[in-house]
């Protein structure tokens, strides 16, 4: 995988676009999905990502091959949205996350209290600092390892550890807020 | 840190996967037998599960083309390009406009090839042989005849074939062109009289009680 990868990535900077469409093809949901969790905006999210495959392309030839590409578009995926969110007016307030999710539903509207669910976590991710919004993305939707989010984060594995359990936790304290319960 | 965020830590540890089989044991253990410990542990997990049990959202249509349109040009060397513009592949688009005319070029194209090759054949044709062959001065003194042939194995003793010209000093030439070997001839003066060479290198017999004149025509 690796190796097929270097070699579109050469071929990309030979100038042979179509390779290019290759890569875009396989990363564009991570892309798409991290810009979208990050800005809880799909139409920004949208063009995020979009931005992250052209800077990408036009970076490629700074791409070093000792490490691996989705991290490296990881990384210029996180620096567009945290250019966007800084522009961008302030974060939804946390209380303003709460009274969205109704009780929870019988059986025939599980599927509308899943999509409200959905919601609601989104708002909550939203609600989020910056810095917790981004490990929670990369840990818990992404799956992401602490080093690799080290590579894409610029941060020691150690502090985003740190980062991640006050992100757990204030994320459970904004979803009970939002009615959200284990039970 | 109290015991309560120490229990905190291993539960996050335990989420990250990173306690050992004993440690999550004893941790499970405690959780099960401590309801404040068991509902921070549930909570938290809850939480973990539907953030990484979430949808992941579809891309929306269009989006590779839609990178691939907004690309820059890529920066291609002046090598590469003249490279790519002899070798590179390429979709050509037709009409029936540009096939019409790209038939009438072919059938022109066919038509000048076929009549090139035509008068090609006598071109080659002579070229090989000028450039196979040399051109011999044949030449013979004879001031008083009225006309002189060169007969020979080369124009099949004809002498029609064979006429030489009379030059002032009354030497009659004729230039043949030879491919290289090995020749037999003689000279007809004034029609009759067959006259072997003078100055030839070599003669043979002709099985007539004559002897032809051997000419080596060499590279």
């Amino acid at each position: 995988m690796q190796a097929e990868e270097y070699s579109l990535i050469e071929q990309c900077r030979d100038g042979n676009s179509e390779a290019y469409a290759i890569l875009v093809e396989r990363y564009q949901g991570m892309v798409y999905n991290v810009a979208c969790r990050m800005i809880g905006d799909r139409d920004a999210a949208y063009d995020i990502s979009q931005e992250s495959f052209i800077s990408a392309y036009d970076g490629l030839k700074r791409f070093r091959s000792d490490s691996k590409f989705s991290t490296w578009l990881y990384r210029i995926t996180v620096n567009k949205c945290r250019d966007y969110l800084r522009c961008r007016k302030p974060d939804v307030p946390l209380d303003e996350v709460t009274e969205i999710l109704p009780s929870k539903m019988p059986d025939p509207e599980e599927s509308m209290y899943q999509k409200q669910l959905g919601q609601t976590l989104q708002r909550a991710i939203g609600a989020l600092p910056e810095d917790y919004r981004e490990v929670i993305v990369l840990k818990h939707i992404e799956g992401l390892d602490y080093k690799e989010m080290e590579s894409i984060l610029g941060v020691s594995a150690n502090a985003l550890k740190v980062r991640t359990y006050r992100a757990r936790e204030m994320l459970k304290k904004v979803l009970l807020e939002a009615g959200v319960s284990n039970g | 840190m109290d015991k309560m965020d120490k229990e905190r830590q291993l539960i996050h540890e335990f989420l990250d996967g990173e306690l050992s089989p004993e440690e999550r044991r004893d941790l499970l253990d405690r959780v099960n037998s401590d309801p404040l410990l068991k509902r921070e542990f549930d909570d938290l997990r809850s939480v973990v599960e539907m953030v990484e049990t979430g949808e992941r959202l579809a891309v929306p249509p269009a989006f590779t083309s839609q990178v691939m349109r907004r690309l820059p040009a890529p920066k291609v060397s002046f090598r590469k390009r003249v490279s790519s513009f002899f070798f590179g592949a390429r979709v050509l688009r037709w009409n029936m406009a540009t096939a019409l005319v790209t038939l009438c070029l072919v059938v022109i194209a066919t038509g000048a090839l076929l009549q090139m090759q035509k008068k090609g054949k006598v071109v080659s044709y002579q070229s090989s042989v000028e450039k196979s062959s040399r051109t011999v001065v044949i030449s013979f003194q004879a001031p008083q005849a009225k006309a002189v042939a060169v007969a020979g194995d080369f124009n099949q003793w004809s002498i029609e074939k064979g006429l030489m010209e009379k030059k002032s000093d009354g030497v009659w030439t004729l230039e043949v062109p030879l491919e290289p070997g090995t020749y037999h001839y003689m000279f007809v003066v004034d029609g009759e009289v067959w006259v072997s060479d003078p100055n030839a290198e070599l003669y043979r017999d002709d099985g007539f009680g004559n002897k032809n004149s051997v000419l080596r025509v060499s590279l």
